[in-house]
């Protein structure tokens, strides 16, 4: 399965579990398939070691002493956290893994599982949380270089998101079309945008991401 | 102002005492020393001056004397020259003596100691020729001798009278001549040589050489021997002395005077000092006497100044009021006075400041907080400013007073608020006492009543006659003690029933002076008692009214002495005067009693006999039956019954009863649900992690980056992990194990029924029913009820859900049980469901097999079980009908203890 190894260097599997036996099994298994893995022996070992700079993804345990899989799930939710979470389950746990699935998990597994379905799942998650974490830096910037922009540039900006030509910015903001250009131009430079529709398409997205 | 004292005080008193005597004794002596010692000076003073006058008078004596010698001398010279005669002789001797008294005779003696010539020439003592006497010789010839004048021995000569001689030597040339001889009285020496005022002041006399006396001068007064002084007469130089003692002056007694007017004075101090001392000793007295009767005063007494400020308290005060006498002077008297009493005795005050003697009663505290009544009497006075205070501690008076008070009070809050009419006639029949009940009761004012004479104004004239006869009899004393019941008319003509008790009326001195007669108006009793009545037969329609049977029964005979109508409608209508025993059924047993009802006395009363539940043998009816001794009315004791029916009460009980001990079945079977789910759980631990080392040695070892330590320790782990999945393998069967099942004698088809009623609860909700077909006469199987219930169950249960799917009216599950011979009996349960196909049936008891969506598989697998640890089988058909028969096997008692039998 040399071929599953990761893409990205940087990202991490963490693991929760309490019994000792499976999470060291599992430490085995992901890291003969190439992954990194860090494994917590209960929620609040990982929650004190938790920062919103954590990358790869999580796999939990359902079923815990103190905090549960499904405790932490929440918590993390509610401390903004995205990382992709899988839960293990034992039997008889399907609804509440269910539940938690619903909730925004992406997945769950129940024990005895097969070595490919866990393998597979976890590559799905750090495909995914690696094209979000892009997708989010990408809307970071937008968002940084937006507060670049001078009021005026900002008023062209919108208008021209709005689809409005340069005649028709000109007219609303009682400027000549010729100075609407100079302010265009210098606004594709300040988002570094290499066309128009880059330009839309990030801003939205920024928008949406920042929750305009 | 008395003052206090004590022995200390009273011991230095004594010694003050004996000072004023001790200085009386030293003045007096000092003084006695003084008067002494001038004395002595004045007798010193004497002394001397005797002694001058003595050397003075033994001077004159003596010049006297030369003289007289010079005279003899002349004589013997001229004599001697022959210039003198006889004649001559006399002459001149004569002269000589009569100019010199002390002088008697000069004498001329011849050497041949012969008197020669004498003179004066009348002597008769010295005659002519007349030897000299051989005491004479001796001066006589000491002065041959010497040749100068010598001076014989005094003696008393014939004629008895003490002489001196003087002897002076005649010599002519170298011969001798004999001697002039002049001869001294020596009384006369005494008398004539001194002066006479000599003899005034003294006692001259001449005392021989041994001391006698030889002449004295006076002898008559009374002399000082202390004052005299003697000296030693020469010229004679033979042993006279002269000696003068003084008289005794007349100043003797002015001597002894200051002696006698010190001591006399000394003594009349002394007296003085005594009487003053018995005076002041009778004062001590009287102010000890005074300050006794202050201290042990048991009233208080105080001195106030007039600013009312204590200036001095007797011990009393800390007796009633706690404080010390020795704190209180210098505090106001207002400190202890009650606050409330407080304006009251500055009133007081303010009146003694104006002189008059006050007397008060106010409270003073004590210092424990309490108060005291004090009666206070203070006279002041006015020049000393100060008030004399007695008080005397009248609390307990003051309580009396109250009580007394308060009883007097409360005896006439009774007398007027009691409502029984009191009237007290004299022994004639004259009212004398009236209370306001009785003004109440008859209409009339006290006044009216008072004195009144029979006929009384409130006798109704239709019944005067009776009137008269019942005072008659009152005042014989034949009144009846029940009393007479007597019509009263009241003043606004109404008539009342009232009943009067009498009895005599003693005063303090126990003599009868009336009768007293307590009066009750017995209307209202009259009505209240109709009242009962109608309220009696209310009761017994409520009791009669009743379901449950009441009854009362006399404890000791049984009798019944009350039923109600429910009691006798159910046990006869001639219950009561009957026993308990005889007529009611069911009834406790003498057993059930915690105490035998007959032996209960009143003292144990109330007492619960019996509460419990009785079936009717009869009717098969249940009674609650609950029994209570009880006192009866007339005092007995008696059991009080009440049955009350319980027969649909009971049933209901009986139906929820089952339906709990269903509902802990099913927990019993969710509880092995649990079980099994749990170690499912805990199998998958040990089993995904074997998987996961396994799968990740494969995929190292496929990814050819396999290192052998890696693999070792991962496989090791593995089988580490195989072994704990084992240990929770074993830890299931020691679980069932432990739930070795209890067998016994069990009817099968109660087991049936069970199941069943506890299985249609599940076929009611899936609208299924449930029909047993059972075998009369089953004998009894050997097996744990309870689990072959369970098993029971589970296959209904699953047959239930096997029909799920049938329509409604197909749903019908058969139960059957059957004998198979004397040892066997089979119980099948009959589905109509979808049936089993070949390929589950070999699956059909694999643990965790199910083809439903909520179950665990386990049931079919530990049923079976259950039934081969019974000696049995468990065995699946197809119902040739459609669906599945699941059958088993139990072996019989009787089958199981030749089993037994041939093991043993």
């Amino acid at each position: 399965m040399s071929e599953q190894q990761s893409a990205a260097p940087d990202q991490y599997i963490h693991i929760v579990d309490d019994d000792e036996a499976l999470r060291d099994s599992l430490v085995w298994l992901l890291e003969s398939s190439g992954h990194r893995v860090r494994s917590y022996e209960s929620a609040e070992a990982f929650l004190a070691d938790f920062n919103l700079a954590m990358t790869g993804c999580l796999v939990l345990d359902v079923r815990m002493p103190g905090m549960s899989g499904l405790e932490l799930f929440e918590e993390l939710r509610r401390r903004h956290c995205s990382l992709p979470v899988i839960f293990i389950t034992g039997h008889g746990d399907v609804p509440m893994a269910v539940s938690a699935v619903k909730k925004g998990a992406v997945d769950f597994i129940e024990k005895p599982f097969s070595e490919r379905d866990m393998l597979d799942l976890i590559a799905e998650c750090l495909a995914a949380e690696q094209a979000s974490r892009g997708r989010r830096q990408l809307e970071a910037e937008t968002v940084r270089r937006l507060t670049q922009l001078t009021q005026r540039e900002r008023e062209v900006l919108d208008l021209i998101i709005a689809g409005k030509l340069n005649k028709q910015i000109a007219d609303v903001l009682g400027i000549s079309i010729k100075t609407v250009e100079v302010h265009r131009a210098r606004v594709m430079e300040k988002m570094e945008a290499n066309s128009l529709a880059e330009l839309v398409q990030n801003v939205l997205a920024a928008d949406v991401g920042q929750g305009r | 102002m008395p003052h206090f004292s004590d022995s200390g005080r009273f011991g230095q008193a004594r010694w003050y005492w004996t000072a004023p005597y001790v200085a009386v004794g030293i003045f007096a002596l000092t003084m006695l020393a003084l008067v002494w010692l001038l004395q002595a000076r004045d007798v010193e003073t004497q002394r001397n001056a005797v002694a001058r006058d003595v050397q003075w008078a033994e001077q004159t004596m003596r010049l006297h004397m030369q003289a007289t010698e010079e005279f003899l001398g002349q004589a013997a010279r001229d004599l001697a020259a022959d210039a003198l005669n006889l004649d001559g002789f006399q002459v001149r001797a004569n002269q000589y003596i009569a100019n010199n008294g002390e002088l008697v005779n000069i004498v001329w003696v011849g050497p041949e100691e012969v008197v020669r010539w004498s003179a004066p020439f009348d002597t008769t003592d010295w005659l002519q020729g007349d030897p000299l006497s051989a005491n004479q010789t001796e001066a006589f010839y000491r002065a041959r001798d010497l040749g100068r004048a010598a001076y014989g021995e005094a003696y008393m000569n014939p004629r008895n009278r003490m002489v001196l001689e003087v002897y002076v030597p005649v010599r002519h040339g170298r011969e001798f001549l004999g001697a002039i001889v002049g001869v001294y009285s020596i009384d006369r020496m005494v008398r004539h040589l001194v002066p006479s005022w000599f003899d005034e002041k003294y006692r001259l006399t001449l005392l021989g050489a041994n001391g006698d006396t030889l002449a004295a001068n006076s002898g008559v007064r009374a002399i000082d021997e202390s004052v005299s002084y003697s000296i030693a007469l020469d010229p004679p130089g033979n042993g006279l002395t002269l000696r003068a003692t003084a008289f005794r002056t007349a100043s003797q007694l002015p001597q002894m005077l200051p002696t006698a007017m010190i001591v006399g004075l000394s003594v009349i101090v002394l007296w003085t000092l005594w009487l003053l001392r018995t005076h002041v000793q009778r004062r001590v007295q009287v102010e000890k006497e005074r300050d006794r009767l202050f201290n042990l005063s048991l009233d208080l007494l105080c001195i106030v100044g007039l600013d009312g400020v204590f200036r001095r308290a007797n011990p009393a005060f800390e007796r009633i009021l706690g404080c010390s006498p020795d704190d209180l002077p210098g505090r106001p008297l207002l400190d202890i006075v009650h606050a409330d009493d407080v304006p009251f005795a500055v009133d007081q005050l303010r009146r003694l400041a104006d002189g008059q003697p006050v007397s008060f009663e106010i409270r003073c505290r004590g210092v424990d907080g309490s108060f005291k009544w004090l009666d206070w009497s203070i006279n002041p006075v006015r020049e000393e400013k100060l008030v004399y205070a007695v008080a005397h501690d009248i609390t307990g008076r003051k309580a009396a007073e109250e009580a007394l008070r308060a009883e007097t009070t409360f005896r006439k809050a009774m007398e007027e608020s009691v409502i029984t009419g009191m009237r007290a006639i004299d022994l004639t029949g004259r009212i004398i006492y009236v209370n306001s009940a009785f003004c109440r009761m008859v209409g009339f004012e006290q006044e009216e009543l008072l004195g009144s004479k029979p006929p009384f104004p409130y006798w109704p004239p239709e019944d005067l006659e009776q009137c008269w006869q019942n005072l008659d009899l009152t005042l014989q004393g034949r009144a009846p003690v029940s009393g007479f019941e007597m019509r009263v008319r009241r003043k606004n003509g109404e008539r009342l029933d009232a009943r009067f008790y009498l009895s005599p009326l003693i005063d303090s001195t126990g003599t009868q002076v009336g009768w007293m007669a307590s009066a009750t108006d017995i209307t209202e009793p009259k009505r209240i008692r109709a009242a009962l009545e109608s309220a009696h037969e209310r009761f017994e329609a409520v009791i009669d009214g009743l379901d449950a049977a009441v009854f009362v029964a006399d404890a000791r005979t049984d009798e019944i002495l009350f039923a109600n109508r429910a009691f006798k409608s159910i046990h006869g209508f001639d219950a009561v005067g009957r026993t308990v025993r005889g007529v009611a059924v069911p009834q406790p047993e003498r057993g059930d009693y915690p105490v035998d009802p007959r032996g209960l006395t009143p003292a144990d009363l109330p007492r619960e006999l019996f509460d419990g539940e009785l079936q009717n043998p009869l009717s098969g009816r249940w009674y609650h039956v609950r029994e209570h001794a009880t006192r009866w009315v007339d005092g007995r004791v008696v059991r009080m019954g009440i049955a009350t029916d319980v027969t649909e009460r009971k049933q209901t009980a009986e139906v929820s009863r089952q339906q709990a001990e269903r509902l802990q079945r099913t927990s019993r079977l969710i509880t092995m649900g649990e079980m099994a789910s749990t170690l499912a759980h805990e199998l998958n631990q040990p089993l995904s992690a074997i998987a996961n080392y396994c799968m990740g040695c494969v995929t190292r070892i496929q990814g050819g980056n396999a290192r052998d330590e890696d693999l070792l320790s991962a496989m090791q782990k593995a089988s580490f992990q195989a072994e704990r999945a084992g240990k929770i393998i074993r830890r299931i069967r020691e679980f069932v194990k432990k739930s070795e099942p209890r067998r016994g004698a069990v009817q099968i088809s109660e087991v049936l029924d069970d199941a069943i009623g506890f299985a249609e609860i599940d076929a009611r909700r899936m609208s299924s029913r449930i029909v047993s077909e059972v075998a009369p006469d089953l004998p009894p199987v050997f097996a744990d009820r309870i689990m072959i219930e369970q098993v029971v169950l589970n296959l209904v249960k699953n047959g239930i859900d096997a029909m799920s799917d049938l329509p409604a009216e197909h749903r019908v599950l058969v139960v059957r049980a059957r004998a198979l011979g004397p040892r066997a009996v089979e119980v099948a349960v009959i589905d109509r469901g979808h049936g089993i196909g070949e390929e589950e049936r070999s699956r059909l008891f694999t643990p965790f097999y199910t083809t439903k969506t909520e179950g665990m598989g386990m049931g079919l697998n530990i049923c079976r079980s259950i039934i081969e640890f019974h000696d049995g089988r468990l065995i699946v058909d197809d119902n040739p009908e459609g669906g599945t028969i699941f059958s088993f096997t139990l072996p019989t008692e009787i089958a199981s203890e030749r089993a037994a039998v041939r093991r043993a």
